[in-house]
């Protein structure tokens, strides 16, 4: 892992197409732009890792039969 | 295709219903080949069963069977990646997650799985949509009644 120091204003380049720029510092609240290709796709850490958690606690692997239940209710698509 | 699953022990699958995920879905990058399995024609549940690890199935809703406002843009590079098109409209799915009781399932708004049904691609889009919840409960007031029993 690369772990580089930045100044507000400088930058940080990305392979041929990604730039970082360290824009303001307020306290704790670092913000920043990120210039990239559309097709990259940016998002919040902690977002990608709570659905990251979500997913593998929705991964059923044990027989749940309660889930039975689910043809027994009247619900139309 | 034969394939394994916990679930619902040996499963022969056609390939209309096998799905490629080339990006995984988060939380499992390496799971890249899905099939997709009806839970009974009317019913707005379904099934994603992994094709390589039996122990790994979702259970898919019907988001506009509970949220009939459910919406959302898809990014133009997203549909472009699963070769959407007017004439092939995506496919939208909730996964749910049950804890213990079906009564209080939830499911994940902020994160649909989209399917393109004609080349089978499949892939959970993240939204940049803050009003909706990973955990959203699906049956907010209870399970609703087992209706029409009896013909009553």
């Amino acid at each position: 892992m690369l772990a580089l120091t930045r100044k507000v204003g400088e930058r940080i380049v990305i392979g041929d197409n990604i730039v970082v720029t360290v824009v303001s510092i307020k306290g704790d609240n670092i913000r920043m732009t990120i210039e990239a290709p559309k097709e990259i796709k940016i998002y919040r850490g902690e977002i990608f890792d709570a659905i990251a958690a979500e997913n593998r606690q929705a991964a059923v692997s044990k027989d749940l039969t309660e889930l039975d239940i689910l043809k027994t209710l009247q619900i139309k698509k | 295709m034969r394939i394994e699953s916990t679930r619902f022990g040996e499963l022969e699958v056609v390939e209309e219903q096998l799905f490629s995920f080339p990006y995984g879905i988060p939380g499992f990058p390496e799971e890249k080949s899905f099939a997709y399995i009806l839970h009974d024609e009317e019913s707005p549940f379904s099934f994603l069963q992994s094709t390589t690890e039996a122990n790994l199935t979702f259970i898919l809703v019907d988001p506009f069977a509970f949220f009939k406002d459910y919406e959302f843009v898809l990014d133009d590079e997203v549909a472009q990646e699963l070769d959407m098109s007017q004439e092939n409209p995506p496919q939208v799915f909730l996964i749910a997650t049950v804890k213990e009781k079906v009564a209080d399932m939830t499911v994940n708004l902020l994160a649909p799985v989209v399917l393109n049904r004609v080349n089978r691609l499949g892939r959970q889009v993240i939204l940049y949509k803050t009003e909706y919840s990973i955990s959203h409960k699906l049956f907010p007031d209870g399970l609703p009644k087992e209706a029409v029993k009896g013909g009553k």
